[in-house]
Formats: structure tokens, C-alpha cells, sequence
């Protein structure tokens, strides 16, 4: 059973190749499009195509969006962080709900959250923390 | 405790005091620095060049007289409500904690929280607009409910001092707390 990497692999190039030049084409196509008077397409018998407008239309809505979408992203990051008086900073359900110890003699003990106080006393009160405060 | 170049977390220089009244009762002020001239002037003088720029252009008097009300009232507006001069924090062993902050036009707003709603005093890391800020606050717990938090008061709210003077309200604190 093949283990996946993301390492480069000979499939993988191909694939590669062949998108870029697909893009290549489709641009080269959109160009086209885009360039060529109405007159010649309607000539060669190609009608229902959009109206050029959408030829500049498109590409700046695309940019404008990704822009905002940036800002936006930063916006809804800030509100979703918990306010300064918000329990969720200091605990939540599921370190609430952790039972009291109950290790066997000799024995690992179990890994849990340990309290705000009990953090805070270890940091800031004991004599370990005085001496390598000073 | 004098000041030692106590600083907030933006690296503006603050004082803090701390006053011992008696054994199990002592008061923590961390002043914010005063509104200065020099940047009130900046301020106004902007706001009427670009309103004198709008009357140039568009020759109406109403603007400039606007501008005017709208620098004064604003100028109001922050003083009485945005400025805060200093805060203050103060602990009495087995009776509670009075937390107040003193605007710059005079205006105090205090807050008194009980002994038994309080389940501690610590210092936390949160996250804080595009930062982690350490910041100081109480934990009050549910009469009912001892041994769960029921919410967080977050103290020196304006003033955001940083960690080393955090350390030594949180140690005094401490100090008077565990003896109750």
C-alpha cells in the first residue's frame, strides 16, 4: 500500500505539462476572443458569444473581490476572537468536565489541564520563578 | 513601590503606586499619561485647515462654523468619556475588591465585587486585536457553584500595563488573598 507524499513523481509532471499548457491555450483563446472585432466572428459564423464588456468586466470583479475577500478575512478573524472578560480565555467545557485525579500508585499521571491559579502561582509566586527572575 | 519605568503594551510610559494602608488592605494606581498640548493642537489645527480647504472651495461659512462645534464637542466627548487619567485597585482581605477608573474631566466610575464572588486573581494570556497581551483580572465564581468560574473581570483596562508590573500586583495580591 503506496504511502502518499507530496514528493515530485514523473506523474505528476506530467500532469503539470498538460495544465500549463491548457491555460496557455485558454488564454490564448480568451485573447482571441477578446481582440477580434464582432464583424470577423460574425463572419466566420460564430454569433452567440458575451458582449466584449465582459472581456475587461470579469478580470477587475475577480481582483476587486479577491482584495476585499483579504480584508474580510482579517475582519471576521478579529471578530470571532474572544473579548478580554470572556470565560473562553480562561477555560471551556471540556476542561471543565475532566474528573479529579485518580492515578494508580507508581503510575503516569493522567495528561489534563492544569488551572489558571495553579499556573499562575507556579510562574510568578514560586522560588524558582524569584531566582530566575533576578 | 516606586515607579521603574513602568511601560503599557504599546511602550507608552506609565507610573504605578502602590499604597499598603494597613496589613490585609493596600491600593494599586496605574496613571495613564495626561492629554498633551502639543498633540491637541496638532489635532485642531488639522481639522480647521481642512475645513478652511472645503470653505475655499465651496465658499459655504456653514462648514467652517461646524468644524468649529464639532472640535469642541469632540474635544468634550473625550474627556468626559474616552480619556482615563488613572485606575485603581483596591484589596481588603475578607471584605472584597473596589475597582475604579478616573476619567480626565473628573468623572469616576467605580465597581465593588465581594470577597465570597471571587475566585482568584490572576494574570492571563489572551489574544488582543493582532497580539497576546498579558493582562490582569479576577475570576468570579457562583456562590453555588465554588469550583467553576462563572465569569472574568479584566482589570486596568485602559491603562494595559505590561508583565513586570502585572507581576507585582499579582504577588501583593496574592499576598492579602491567601491570608483570608
Amino acid at each position: 500500500m503506496m504511502e502518499n507524499s507530496p514528493s515530485p513523481l514523473p506523474e505528476r509532471a506530467i500532469y503539470g505539462f498538460v495544465l500549463y499548457l491548457a491555460s496557455q491555450f485558454g488564454f490564448f483563446l480568451y485573447c482571441l476572443w477578446a481582440f477580434v472585432p464582432e464583424e470577423w466572428l460574425h463572419l466566420i459564423g460564430l454569433t452567440y458569444w458575451p458582449q466584449k464588456y465582459w472581456a475587461l468586466a470579469v478580470p477587475i470583479y475577480l481582483l476587486v473581490a479577491l482584495t476585499i475577500s483579504l480584508v474580510i478575512l482579517f475582519g471576521v478573524n478579529m471578530n470571532n476572537t474572544a473579548p478580554l472578560d470572556s470565560v473562553d480565555n480562561i477555560t471551556d467545557m471540556y476542561a471543565q468536565a475532566q474528573g479529579t485525579n485518580s492515578c494508580h500508585k507508581g503510575g503516569i499521571p493522567r495528561l489534563k489541564d492544569v488551572s489558571i491559579s495553579e499556573v499562575n502561582k507556579m510562574f510568578y509566586l514560586s522560588p524558582q520563578a524569584i531566582k530566575s527572575r533576578n | 513601590m516606586g515607579d521603574e519605568a513602568f511601560t503599557d503594551i504599546n511602550g507608552k510610559a506609565i507610573s504605578m503606586d502602590c499604597h499598603s494602608h494597613s496589613g490585609f488592605c493596600r491600593e494599586f494606581t496605574v496613571s495613564s499619561p495626561k492629554v498633551s498640548v502639543g498633540k491637541v493642537m496638532v489635532y485642531t489645527c488639522c481639522v480647521w485647515l481642512l475645513a478652511y480647504t472645503v470653505f475655499f472651495f465651496t465658499q459655504n461659512t456653514a462648514v467652517l462654523s461646524s468644524a468649529i462645534l464639532i472640535t469642541l464637542v469632540g474635544m468634550m466627548f473625550h474627556i468626559h468619556f474616552v480619556k482615563v487619567d488613572h485606575e485603581s485597585l483596591l484589596v481588603i482581605g475578607s471584605l472584597g475588591i473596589q475597582v475604579s477608573s478616573c476619567y480626565a474631566s473628573g468623572r469616576e466610575t467605580t465597581t465593588f465585587i465581594e470577597m465570597s464572588k471571587i475566585k482568584d486573581i490572576v494574570i492571563n494570556e489572551a489574544i488582543y486585536m493582532h497580539q497576546i497581551i498579558y493582562y490582569l483580572c479576577v475570576l468570579l465564581k457562583d456562590p453555588a457553584e465554588p469550583k467553576a468560574v462563572s465569569s472574568v473581570v479584566p482589570l486596568f483596562q485602559s491603562s494595559k500595563p505590561r508583565l513586570n508590573c502585572l507581576v507585582k500586583v499579582y504577588k501583593s495580591c496574592q499576598e492579602i488573598l491567601s491570608k483570608c
